[in-house]
């Protein structure tokens, strides 16, 4: 074959290798350009995804805060509504076996103990006579001379008597628990004493301690008042 | 939609306690002061849960708990004890005489909300 013959396909060959490859080239070119978007909206979506991760995360923040919000909210009206019945129930009555009844009800139900004392103050006799009980030993209770033993001291004192929090419901001076002394104008007229806790209350709250400052003034005042009230009706 | 409870105590404090919790969520309140008129209540008021004091006059928790699960009127309706004994095995006797759950006393007021919540459904006691 002659060189000459050659040369149309030679000629025909070189075309179509540079169609080819210009065919090529603007593939290459146009996926170039598709990874180039791809590229910006995968920087996009995660860009988003990390924005939307961070709105998920502080969404999550604020329903915790709401929800410890909820639970402080809550707590606290528990303990107004404790403190509301117990005075509202002190208060409620001129009648001494329901003012006595009253004082129990707040210490079983509202402060979780079933062995409480009452006693008021015989000035005559120096000592703390038992106006009301519930779970206790009516007769080694029934008087309390003042500064004996730690109810004694407490009804001398005026000050309130709460068992060390480690030791709570433990046997000290015959598992007391606190002693609260019970004060009409400053001046001491009773007593009560909470001894041991319900199985289910490991120690006293914050709470407790309010309801012992409510019924040291409430509840003196409730005896004092129905018992004027029995008198005055007798 | 308002969820009747049925409060039995024979104690004012608690009683005045339970009604100032659940004042606050859809509940329409009825009362019974001891075991044998919550048996008669819980046939004539049909409430949706009962919360129910152990130690009372007359007829205590624990007999009107089983005595409300013997009425077919009453033996579907939920029962929550409320108790000052925590003890295990006074749970274990409530459960034995029919109860749901129970909240022991000094009533905590989340405790018990949750409680109902948890029987009546997501929309009551908020």
């Amino acid at each position: 074959m002659k060189s000459s013959d050659l040369r149309p396909f030679v000629e025909k060959a070189a075309n179509d290798t540079r169609e080819v490859m210009q065919s090529m080239f603007e593939d290459n070119q146009r996926l170039s350009r598709r990874v180039a978007e791809l590229e910006v909206l995968l920087a996009q979506r995660e860009s988003l995804e990390s924005m939307l991760k961070e709105r998920v995360a502080a969404i999550e923040e604020e329903s915790q805060r709401f929800s410890e919000r909820y639970v402080e909210v809550e707590e606290q009206n528990t303990k107004l509504a404790n403190l509301y019945v117990a005075s509202y129930q002190l208060n409620g009555t001129r009648d001494r076996s329901r003012a006595l009844a009253a004082i129990q009800e707040i210490i079983i139900n509202l402060i979780g103990s079933e062995e409480l004392a009452i006693w008021e103050l015989d000035e005559e006799l120096g000592a703390l006579t038992l106006a009301g009980s519930f779970g206790i030993d009516v007769g080694q209770w029934a008087c309390v001379p003042l500064q004996a033993g730690l109810i004694g001291t407490v009804a001398a004192s005026g000050e309130q008597f709460i068992a060390d929090p480690e030791r709570c419901g433990t046997a000290i001076d015959a598992g007391l628990t606190a002693c609260i002394p019970l004060k009409l104008d400053d001046e001491i007229v009773g007593a009560i004493a909470i001894f041991r806790l319900l199985a289910q209350k490991q120690s006293l709250e914050p709470l407790d301690y309010e309801l012992f400052d409510l019924l040291a003034s409430h509840a003196a005042s409730a005896l004092y008042c129905t018992r004027e009230q029995k008198g005055s009706a007798q | 939609m308002r969820k009747k409870v049925l409060l039995v105590d024979d104690s004012n404090t608690v009683l005045m306690m339970e009604k100032m919790i659940l004042s606050k969520g859809p509940f329409e309140i009825v009362t019974a002061r001891d075991g044998q008129e919550a048996v008669t209540r819980s046939k004539s008021e049909q409430p949706d849960v009962i919360l129910l004091d152990v130690m009372m006059p007359n007829m205590d928790g624990l007999s009107a708990c089983a005595a409300i699960r013997a009425q077919p009127e009453t033996s579907g309706i939920p029962i929550i004890m409320v108790t000052t004994r925590g003890e295990e095995h006074n749970i274990e006797t409530a459960f034995r005489n029919g109860c749901t759950d129970y909240v022991t006393k000094p009533i905590n007021g989340l405790e018990l909300l949750t409680k109902l919540q948890n029987i009546l459904g997501q929309e009551a006691a908020r």
